[in-house]
């Protein structure tokens, strides 16, 4: 730490914490929180899995600060107040509630006061944890709730040591992280999917966004992180190349010595955009988006810090021409349906895929998938145009079912549900469709067509898990067998091989390969032809699917 | 009530224990502090109960399940947000054992309890 910075530090640790100085914190917090958003909401297993813990407290803390923006001159008691005020407003979902009873419980220890210290902040902490034990019978342990319990434990014994608050502060985060990274013990859901609690990441957030403001860190861009090569995602597949990301410039290099991390992004932020860091096997990866004048600079930059061992770059513009002419290869011709007959609306998570649906009768498809459910009204809006009161709908997705239900549920139109959970599924269901026949009999035939097929989804993990007795780790290729995750293997080949072989595909006829947008179609070919070869005496068909996030979804009939 | 066919047999679900997971769901759900009774008949509304089925009642007709939760609420959260979770945890929790959908959670706040007045 040079002079300089120290000097600042002693300055700000001298400063006493009125009101607009715990403003300031809380806006530190808020930016912070917002900033690391998606990571506390990729999180979230507990109590439902529905990924907006981050998105809630955000928004929890926007109204929080959003009481207090406007506010002048006030002591720490009446600001703490406000504070609280707006978080119970703003409130949303579970850990929303739970931080806007911590707001109260902090702002009720400081009522009246005109500055926060030590000892004060102390009796805060307590105060916010005890508020927050109060508004539930069963407490759940490694939950937001935990990390404010080991929190307020921190403050207590620091007071010992030292009487400053932004000491205290200090001392408190790193207790935070600590309890975060112990919350999957004592929640078996979270060890489980392999994750920290969202909620207590959260907090944590929260309180390293105050004290990176007090340290003088920046709190507009995430952590400066370096991730396992094998999650580096260096393909992006975006709408639009914004000025300034000409090109992407990816570096493999071995430092001479240690990097200084927080040194080499900040260097590296004023070079270019989407920054990215990997390590693995004592070689770095950098990963960064440059303007076609700059496309050198990240190497040279790179050069200095030690031996460049690859070097690859990638005209982004050029690229991007490529996916919009394939963009204007997107239209699908749909099945026309007369007044009167069964009209089949089907959800497709890709333009190859829509196509095939399309070639067998499907009068609308729905977009989405795994990760982009449609909501109920998407789907309803797919079918209450078309000139027909006689409907089936194909989710082709167990997380789809439900809103498909209730479309069926909500619509004046006959609706029959058949519940296909996988596109193969759907696409066998759709070889029994008779657009003139009887509509319960023909979804009836259509039901029992979906058992007929067996599916075989490929996708990467995307954490180190174990589930059904299969250990995946992270950024490996995984295997889902008619929904259950049967193989974990190092390529997509192995995978599809693995996962063919404990379909008994070898008992089969057809298969069938969808490839997503994340595999090259020579890459497809070169799998299939992988297959086939395994697979002598069966059908082998290749298709586009253009689904993503899944490299193949197999049929085998 | 919940019946589901098997090669073996029918599996059948009673109310009651829809109920329980209802109302374990309900209990971790913060912002809740306990379950009253549905109506004056079985109690004053506003004291906690602690039998499940007192707070808690599942209708079926043979093709919608649905689950009322009687709930009081700690004073000085936000109702409505608690309300929420508390709707999202039973209707997760209960779909999760049961392996069928649940039509609606209707919840009711019957009361507030008041640990602190500012």
């Amino acid at each position: 730490m040079n002079s300089d910075v120290r000097a600042r530090l002693e300055r700000i640790k001298s400063t006493p914490i009125d009101g607009q100085v715990l403003k300031k914190l809380v806006e530190a917090g808020l930016t912070w929180l917002r900033v690391n958003q998606q990571t506390v909401n990729s999180l979230n297993v507990f109590p439902v899995p529905d990924g907006d813990t981050g998105t809630n407290m955000v928004l929890t803390m926007q109204s929080a600060f959003n009481e207090i923006n406007q506010l002048g001159h006030h002591g720490v008691g009446q600001m703490a107040a406000a504070i609280s005020q707006g978080a119970l407003m703003g409130a949303r979902g579970n850990s929303g509630v739970i931080l806007s009873q911590l707001w109260r419980g902090f702002s009720r220890a400081l009522h009246n006061q005109e500055y926060l210290d030590g000892a004060a902040l102390v009796r805060a902490f307590a105060e916010a944890r005890d508020t927050a034990y109060k508004g539930v019978v069963r407490p759940v342990e490694g939950t937001i709730l935990t990390v404010a319990k080991d929190v307020a434990a921190a403050a207590a014994r620091a007071i010992h040591e030292t009487d400053n608050p932004y000491e205290i502060l200090e001392r408190v985060v790193i207790e935070a992280d600590a309890s975060v990274q112990r919350t999957p013990d004592l929640l078996p859901v979270l060890k489980q999917a392999g994750v920290v609690d969202s909620g207590g990441k959260g907090l944590f957030y929260i309180m390293e966004g105050m004290l990176r403001l007090v340290q003088g860190e920046p709190l507009d861009s995430a952590t400066a992180i370096v991730q396992p090569l094998s999650s580096m995602v260096l393909e992006n597949t975006m709408d639009s190349i914004e000025s300034g990301q000409d090109y992407e410039v990816i570096v493999d290099f071995v430092p001479r010595e240690k990097l200084n991390l927080e040194k080499f992004y900040s260097e590296l932020e004023n070079i270019g955009t989407s920054i990215q860091v990997g390590e693995g096997d004592g070689m770095y990866r950098m990963h960064i988006h440059v303007a076609t004048d700059q496309r050198y600079a990240p190497i040279d930059y790179v050069m200095k810090m030690g031996t460049i061992t690859k070097i690859g770059m990638e005209n982004l513009m050029a690229q991007m021409d490529r996916i919009n002419e394939k963009a204007a290869g997107d239209h699908v011709d749909l099945a026309n349906i007369e007044p009167g007959q069964i009209a089949v609306v089907a959800v497709s998570p890709g333009v190859g895929i829509s196509r095939v649906f399309a070639s067998l009768g499907v009068a609308a498809i729905v977009e989405g998938g795994q990760t982009m459910n449609p909501s109920t009204k998407d789907i309803l809006d797919a079918f209450e145009n078309l000139p027909t009161d006689r409907i089936i709908i194909l989710p082709n997705n167990k997380n789809i079912i439900l809103a498909a239900q209730q479309a069926k549920d909500v619509t004046v139109k006959k609706v029959y549900l058949v519940p296909s959970r996988s596109i193969p599924q759907g696409l066998a269901a759709m070889m029994h469709l008779n657009p003139d026949g009887e509509t319960e009999a023909v979804a009836a035939r259509m039901t029992k067509a979906v058992e007929d097929v067996k599916t075989i989804e490929v996708t990467t993990s995307t954490r180190t898990v174990e589930i059904d007795g299969v250990a995946v780790e992270e950024g490996h290729v995984i295997a889902l067998v008619n929904g259950k995750l049967a193989v974990s293997a190092e390529t997509v080949e192995a995978a599809c091989l693995g996962a063919l072989e404990k379909a008994k595909a070898a008992d089969f006829e057809l298969i069938t390969l969808f490839f997503g947008i994340d595999l090259s179609s020579l890459e497809a070919n070169r799998i299939a032809d992988v297959i086939r070869a395994a697979y002598p005496t069966q059908e082998i068909e290749l298709q586009d699917g253009g689904q993503p996030h899944y490299q193949f979804i197999i049929s085998v009939e | 009530m919940g019946e589901e066919t098997t090669a073996l047999g029918s599996i059948q679900i009673s109310p009651n224990a829809l109920a329980s997971i209802a109302y374990h769901a309900t209990l971790t759900s913060y912002g809740v502090v306990g379950l009253a009774p549905k109506n004056l008949a079985e109690g004053i509304s506003a004291t906690i109960t602690k039998i499940p089925a007192r707070g808690v009642s599942v209708h079926y007709n043979g093709e919608d399940i649905d689950i009322d939760v009687h709930i009081i609420i700690e004073y000085g959260t936000r109702i409505t947000s608690v309300a929420d979770s508390v709707a999202g945890a039973v209707r997760y929790q209960v779909e999760k054992a049961l392996g069928m959908p649940v039509h609606q959670v209707n919840v009711h706040v019957q009361g507030l309890r008041v640990s602190n007045s500012d």
